[in-house]
Parts: structure tokens; sequence; C-alpha cells
């Protein structure tokens, strides 16, 4: 009887493994800014951010390269990346966190769930933590989530030669479409 | 005894094994690397020119640049001091221009400079390509960006046949300018640009060179997030035949143009604060015709307003 449990085991440790370690992954998931003054209104939004999702720990990831974001100004563009987010020396601004509340994925439906973690923008990880709805349809998740980041906590700084059109708050959206993805790694 | 520990440990490997799930470290290797291949260096300088010398940058689309120069006396030397309040008395030279963004890669721009020497009232046209951009991945090392002008001189023609203004077509009256302007952004801090350059003056002072090779470099290092010091410097190669029958006719000598400023960037503004020998703010004069010398105290300050206006439609991003 044993024998046949360790047997069982050891033949479950080589057969689904593929199925225990399928990850949720997005490529083309979207981040977008905003930032409204009277003087002027800042708009940036970037394609091409990546996040994955592990169903079983509900870890989640969110990158996105700063240079991805396109400006409807190019001036302001060159701005962003030289002066206020230093792309260069912090190419990447980061979520990674966990998904507090329990959630099956294959269960379909609406969610609205808690993420909490860290946020990595500008070189400064800070706490952070943010509502999700998440939509669930056949193994699909759809994530959208909206939030305002203080600039000053990112030690952005605006120096005083620039006149006021740059807000205090900068309103972020992001958005992501998730599939199912088997992987490789052990 | 030992054989059921080891069991119970089996046990629980197996489990583990079968249970597998990722740390955060393991999750982001997960993650789709969506960096483009051959990403191109942004701002290797922030303006089109860095005092006097042109940069590798062009006009982004549908932004237009309203620049302004002025040249003021010499601080110092014979023609300078306190009498002329060190050179703030006199303009050698204004200029004002506005270059437009037909695309990222192609700008147009239109200036009318006072000019320096004799040669005056001068009109410019002037268009800039971005042939090749830098990558970060260096698989494009240098910036390669084309300029060529054409200056126009506006001022009365003179009498005397010797004269650099002794003009009897209209094309006498045309300068071209055409320089290979190579830059590289070393680093967020430092830029270095070369520009050879190609001189072409319909008609000159007698025994002055129609044609003039020179070779120009730039420097660009941040003092701050927004200062940085700007330097350029231009060889011409002369005939020394020519250059010596000039100096000895005119009585004048003929030295290289070194600008120094400081360069002020306020997001949409860009000052600068020059110090230069040259009088001119006009390439076909600047690189031939500077007769001033920073030893004998004839440089002067000098500055630069540009600001940048857009004219991109407001468009759903």
């Amino acid at each position: 009887m044993k024998k046949a449990l360790y047997l069982l085991l050891f033949i479950c440790s080589f057969t689904f493994p593929s199925r225990a370690q399928y990850i949720l992954s997005s490529k083309n998931a979207t981040v977008s800014f905003f930032s409204g003054t009277v003087m002027e209104d800042i708009e940036g939004k970037s394609n091409t951010a990546s996040s994955v999702i592990d169903p079983k720990t509900r870890n989640i990831i969110f990158k996105v390269s700063n240079t991805s974001f396109q400006f409807q100004k190019k001036l302001m563009q060159e701005h962003f990346n030289e002066d206020y987010m230093e792309s260069d020396r912090y190419p990447f601004s980061k979520f990674s966190g966990r998904i507090t509340d329990e959630l099956d994925f294959n269960k379909d439906g609406n969610y609205n769930l808690t993420v909490e973690g860290t946020l990595q923008i500008h070189g400064v990880t800070k706490p952070w933590s943010c509502r999700v709805a998440m939509i669930i349809s056949n193994g699909v998740v759809t994530a959208k989530s909206v939030f305002k980041i203080k600039i000053e906590d990112y030690q952005i700084k605006i120096p005083s030669l620039v006149f006021k059109n740059i807000a205090e708050y900068v309103e972020v959206r992001l958005s992501a479409v998730y599939q199912p993805t088997k992987t490789i790694t052990k | 005894m030992r054989t059921r520990l080891f069991k119970k440990l089996l046990l629980l490997l197996l489990i583990f094994s079968t249970l597998h799930s990722f740390g955060q470290e393991e999750l982001e290797k997960e993650l789709a690397d969506n960096k483009p291949v051959h990403e191109k260096v942004a701002a290797t300088f922030k303006d089109i020119k860095l005092v006097n010398g042109h940069t590798n940058e062009t006009i982004h689309q549908n932004e237009l640049e309203f620049k302004v120069d002025h040249r003021f006396g010499d601080i110092a030397g014979g023609n300078g001091g306190i009498r002329q309040f060190f050179g703030l008395d006199h303009a050698t030279d204004v200029r004002i221009g506005f270059e437009y963004g037909l695309s990222d890669r192609l700008s147009i721009g239109l200036a009318r400079a006072k000019g320096a020497t004799d040669v005056q009232q001068l009109y410019e046209g002037n268009i800039k390509y971005r042939l090749l951009e830098q990558t970060t991945d260096d698989y494009i090392p240098v910036a390669v960006t084309l300029f060529g002008s054409n200056t126009i001189a506006a001022v009365r023609a003179s009498d005397d046949p010797a004269a650099a203004t002794a003009y009897r077509r209209f094309s006498d009256r045309m300068n071209y300018v055409s320089q290979v302007i190579l830059a590289r952004k070393f680093n967020s801090n430092f830029s270095f640009s070369l520009t050879p350059s190609y001189l072409h003056r319909n008609f000159t002072a007698f025994r002055d060179q129609n044609d003039l090779f020179a070779l120009g470099f730039g420097g660009r290092a941040k003092i701050s997030k927004r200062m940085a010091i700007v330097v350029d410097y231009f060889i011409p190669f002369r005939n020394q035949a020519d250059k010596a029958y000039l100096e000895q006719v005119n009585g004048v000598k003929f030295y290289n143009p070194l600008d120094v400023g400081l360069e002020i960037e306020t997001g949409g503004h860009v000052f600068h604060l020059n110090f230069t020998n040259a009088q001119a703010i006009e390439e076909m004069q600047y690189i031939s015709q500077t007769t001033s010398s920073w030893l004998k105290g004839q440089y002067r300050w000098g500055f630069t307003i540009a600001r940048r206006f857009s004219f991109n439609k407001k468009q759903k991003i």
C-alpha cells in the first residue's frame, strides 16, 4: 500500500509538472499616465509592458521600459527620459507583489481584487497596494487598474525653473490580457 | 529507524516536486522581453547648435524652433573695456532664425543675420537630415547628420573691385556650406561631435579662398541635470600664401573660432550664455572670417534663446 503511494507520487512528479507549471503571461500590456495642469496636459503611453502571474502563489510582476512611453510631443518624451525618469540609469519601472485575495483562475467571472507589493520607479522602491479589476474567461485573464502616484515619493524632482506645468500627482492606468503559458523552468 | 526517516523525506520531496511554484525572481525570468532590438539614443545634444557649430540634432516632426542669437563687442582689448561697457555697446552679429521639422529626420530653416564682416544683411536657408542615429547597443556607434545651407548677402555692392562685396551678378551673393556631423553620446553626461565642413563662397575679397575646408569639434558636458558646458572649435584649412597676403593687405590675422557656453534647459526653452572670439554667427563667416583672438581680449559674450513650439494636433495616443 505504502509502496503504491510512493510509486504514484513518483510518477506524478514526472507526468504532471507541465500542468503544475503554467503561468499567466501578458506580452503587450499597456501603461499610460496622465498629468493635467492649467498650463499643459502631459500624457504618455506604452504598449510594450509585460507582466506575469503565477496562479499558484498569486505572485504578480508588471514591468515596463521607460523609453517605450510615447508622447504626443516628442520634446516631452525627451524630457521625460532625460530629465525626470533618467531612463539610462533607471531603464524600467516595475511592480512586484501578490494578489492578496483568494482566487481560482479556473473559474470564470469578474473579480475585484487587492494587489500588494512594491513599486519601483526612478530607482526608488516603495510599498504599494492598489485595486485591480479582473475578468477571467476560459483561462484568459483581463486585468485593469487605475491609481495615482505622487511623483515626489519617487524622488522625481521638478526644478523651480520649470513653470507649474507638471502636476504633483500622476494618474496611472494599467491594462493587461494574460494568456495561460506553459513554461520549461523547473 | 533510519529508513523510515529516509522514506518520510522522500515522501516530502515527492510531494513538493509535484507542487512546483515560482519564487519572485524565477517569475521575473518569465517576463516577455519587449525591448526593441536597436534602440535609438535620444538627446545626444539639447539643441540643434552648440554655440556656433551645429549638432546632429534636428527638430522633431511638426515642431518649430524660434532662435535668437546675439553677439556683443569685445570684452577686453583695444575695442573693449569700460568705455564700451565691456562690449555691450556693440552688436557684432544678430541672428533670428526659424527651424521646422518636416519629419523626425528632416528639418528646414530660414534665418536672417546681420553679418559681422563687410558681407552683411544675410538671408540663410538650410536643410538638415539625420542620416544615421546612434543606437544604445552600439549597432550604430555614431550618429551622422548632414547639413547644407545657402546664405545670400543682400548688402549693397561695393565699387572697389578688390572688396568682398564687389558683386556683379546675383549669384555672386551666394555662399554655400555643407557639413557632415558625426556625433556620439558617450554617456548621459558627455557627448562629442566631429564636423568636417566645406564652404563655397561664390565671391570673395581678392585672393581670399572661394573653397575652404574646415574641421569642427564640439562637446557637451553636463554639470547638473539642466545645465551643461558646451564647447565648439573649428580649424579652417587655409592656403598659407593667400592667408599671408590677406593678413598683410588688411592688417588683420585669422584665428580659429573657439566658443564656450553655458547651456540652461528649462523644458521648452534652451538658453545659452556664450563666450567666443568669433564675431559672426553664420557658418560661412565665423569659419572663414574670424579675425579676433582670445589672447588679445577680443572675445565677447553672447546669448542664444531657443524656444520650441509643437504643432502636433491633439490626437489620441
